[in-house]
């Protein structure tokens, strides 16, 4: 382990940044049509509720990351085979959100240039961060929030200003019943982003102030969720449900519609902005959760000297998950839901706590 | 020296990687297409037509007084299959690589209107240069290239004139409204509303409006005009309304900002002309026994513009009598808008929208036959409330004393 240590301010920029990272392009939760907002915040309900499950895991053991003390609980062998199913994981989503990253830019600004390249200049930048240390990327992330956030302000008062926002488009609220919105819950909008938080149960131990961890967290979760419901309505608001459904990536289609006085207008750099700063700190949360989680299961001393050999991997692993954008889409939706985020995010995590629970109890009665 | 070397060599790479010229493209190399024009050939494919601006000729024209120089933009076409074939084919006639992101105007042609729009803007949306905040016309009676060909004086770019001419015609107005290719999509995508599009048409001889001679005379030989509004059903061009029937139309969408509108007083038919400064629609659906019908509620604020007959704006009484009447004026020239729809079966004003919006239930049994059966005998209840604020200058009209 990094003998770093981070405060509750800047476990709160990484929560928020890595919350917001690839979610607030990407159409997240367009499923439940009007209704996305209350997708996202249910979504954010039981990702809180799920937050608690690995909170308590974190208080049976305050020094230790996820890989350390799933041997702990689950005895040597399968506790070693259960870290290494995590690390895989998180290279594997570290990947699947450069991956995104990549085939956003390329859709819409650089045309003409290799996925490969993109990629592996974001990939550089990436490793580089990780090589310096949890530390150092969370610094960094406190000068990008504020960036981040003033230019959602501004973007929010051009659009306002515009008159792009039609409420009309929002209704009728509850077209189909609850039954459309519980499903776009538990399909798409608990595990991502809100169950994704189990990356951070390796970042807890570097925590320099327990205390304030879980307001910390909470606040972090809570505030990225409500932006998030409030980014995709007015999405829906500006573009109606329907054209925001088909669209690759809404929150672009929105900005582009951004007219003010005319001169006021194509700000598509808002978009590329917040993007390559979200997509930078997701993969940067994830990698560096491998990273660590790598070091600490095969009991190296030092972290850096993984980072260039993990980082090529999930380059190239970036490239070869799928063949055109798509089938990443579908695949992430379908296949890494049911079989990643389900098992990894919700049921191991509270076998492990039951676990660990009878385990305390036991001990105590002796 | 291992230092130095690392130094340089990190410089070097920002230098490559930042510069960012992966796929340049020289300013000099590109032909800036202000609009775009989209006919049919007698064989059945598509021809697209760019206005491509002449950088030299509009910023020099203007300086030099008259643009003897040249001409403000020229003119490409190339046909194909679709739209993304004949925007590549285009290049064998052009010396610079075609940018659609400062396209400002789509012209239709009329005759491709009525086979329909559906397949045409998909290639529109889907391009990332291209804007949806493009503005679309139809062209009426002429192609879209005839359109596209004419020069105009004050707006050196015939595009700008086009929607220049949209934008102030609709405020001042309100017979006719600027669309933007997103709107149509929308409209397109979602049950319940129908697209509407302003139409241009050219008045005077077409031939000589192509030739710098045109904005040389103070009456060019041929103008651009606005006129009318293109209604559509399933993507499909079905009818046009003109004058106050488009008016009526506007005034059920909420388009209207400020228009003038002459009612009748006293058997003096075009007595007075209503400034309108302010207006509100607001549509709200009902359902009475399965059955949706449409309430319309028109607010109006304004001035008296003109009086030619003599009327005593002194006397409040005088004022809420002419109130009425605009009111009567207003209501007729929506229920004709709406009588006009109903005929040609095609929910222009999102009607239908509405109803899914508040009774989304009901809705889903009657989506299919909307158009065909409900649309049509709908009951539409339109109220307005007209309001005479002030007088302008004077109270009584000169004509008064006599």
């Amino acid at each position: 382990m990094e003998p770093v240590k981070i405060n509750a301010r800047q476990l709160f920029v990484l929560i928020v940044l890595f919350e917001h990272g690839s979610s607030i392009v990407i159409p997240l939760g367009v499923g439940a049509k009007q209704d996305v907002w209350l997708a996202i915040l249910l979504g954010l309900t039981f990702g809180l509720l799920l937050f608690f499950v690995y909170y308590r895991l974190h208080r049976y053991y305050p020094d230790a990351p996820l890989t350390a003390y799933a041997q702990d609980i689950a005895g040597p062998w399968v506790g070693k085979i259960l870290a290494f199913i995590y690390i895989v994981y998180f290279l594997y989503i570290a990947s699947r959100v450069l991956r995104d990253f990549g085939e956003l830019l390329l859709t819409f600004a650089y045309p003409e240039t290799p996925l490969f390249i993109l990629n592996a200049i974001m990939m550089l930048a990436v490793m580089y961060g990780v090589y310096k240390g949890i530390e150092v990327v969370a610094r960094t992330g406190e000068l990008f929030l504020t960036f981040l956030y003033l230019l959602a302000v501004s973007g929010f008062i051009l659009i306002i200003s515009t008159g792009l926002v039609d409420l009309h488009r929002l209704q009728p609220v509850l077209e189909e019943g609850w039954k459309r919105v519980w499903k776009v819950v538990f399909t798409e909008t608990l595990y991502v982003p809100f169950g994704e938080m189990i990356v951070f149960t390796m970042l807890f131990p570097y925590m320099n102030n327990p205390k304030k961890m879980k307001q910390v967290a909470i606040a972090g979760m809570a505030l990225s969720g409500i932006n998030l419901a409030i980014i995709m309505t007015i999405n829906i608001a500006v573009l109606g449900a329907d054209v925001a459904a088909r669209s690759t990536f809404p929150l672009l289609d929105t900005i582009r519609k951004i007219q003010v006085a005319n001169f006021l207008e194509r700000l598509d750099i808002f978009f590329m902005i917040a993007l390559i700063i979200g997509g930078f700190f997701k993969v940067s949360v994830f990698f560096y959760a491998a990273v660590i989680g790598t070091a600490n299961l095969f009991h190296m001393q030092n972290h850096q000297r993984l980072v260039y050999l993990l980082g090529l991997m999930v380059l190239l692993l970036s490239i070869a998950i799928a063949s055109n954008y798509p089938e990443h889409i579908k695949e992430g939706l379908k296949i890494v839901t049911i079989y990643m985020h389900v098992p990894l995010q919700i049921i191991i995590p509270l076998c492990l706590l039951v676990a660990a629970a009878i385990r305390r109890r036991s001990f105590k009665q002796q | 020296m291992k230092r130095k070397m690392a130094m340089i060599f990190s410089l070097l790479l920002c230098a490559i990687t930042l510069s960012g010229c992966w796929s340049k493209k020289e300013l000099t190399d590109l032909a800036f297409v202000i609009a775009v024009g989209i006919d049919k050939t007698e064989d059945g494919k598509y021809m697209m037509i760019f206005q491509v601006v002449n950088p030299g000729n509009v910023a020099g024209a203007t300086q030099r007084g008259g643009g003897s120089g040249g001409v403000p933009v020229s003119i490409y076409k190339a046909t194909g299959d679709n739209v993304v074939e004949a925007s590549r084919k285009a290049s064998n006639k052009l010396s610079r690589l075609i940018y659609y992101a400062h396209t400002n105007l789509v012209v239709i042609s009329e005759e491709i209107a009525k086979e329909g729009v559906d397949g045409l803007l998909d290639a529109l949306e889907r391009n990332s240069q291209f804007r949806t905040t493009a503005m679309v016309v139809i062209a009426r009676h002429h192609s879209a290239e005839d359109v596209l060909k004419i020069l105009t004086p004050i707006d050196k770019i015939s595009a700008n004139q086009i929607i220049k001419t949209l934008q102030f015609s609709e405020k001042v107005w309100g017979q006719t409204l600027n669309v933007r290719v997103g709107d149509v999509i929308h409209d397109l995508d979602s049950a319940g509303k129908a697209p509407i599009i302003s139409g241009v048409e050219i008045v005077g001889a077409v031939k000589k409006g192509k030739r710098q001679t045109n904005v040389q005379a103070s009456e060019p030989d041929a103008r651009l005009n606005i006129n009318g509004i293109a209604m559509f059903k399933n993507g499909k061009l079905v009818g046009w309304v003109f004058g106050e029937t488009a008016r009526g139309v506007l005034w059920v969408m909420d388009k209207i900002e400020q228009t003038s509108i002459t009612v009748e007083w006293k058997r003096k038919k075009e007595a007075v002309a209503y400034k309108v400064v302010r207006a509100k629609t607001s549509v709200a659906a009902h359902m009475k026994n399965g059955k949706p019908s449409i309430s319309i509620r028109i607010k109006a604020e304004g001035d008296i513009g003109e009086s030619l007959v003599p009327i005593d704006f002194t006397n409040p009484m005088q004022i809420f009598a002419l109130e009425k009447k605009i009111e009567q004026t207003i209501k007729n020239e929506v229920v004709h808008a709406v009588g006009k729809a109903k005929k040609e079966k095609t929910d222009v004003f999102g009607f239908g929208n509405a109803v899914y919006r508040s009774y989304p239930r009901e809705w889903k049994k009657m989506k299919h036959v909307w158009d065909e059966s409900i649309f049509p005998q709908l009951e539409v209840n339109v109220t307005v409330d007209a309001f005479v604020r002030r007088t302008e200058l004077r109270t009584k009209p000169y004509i008064f004393g006599q």
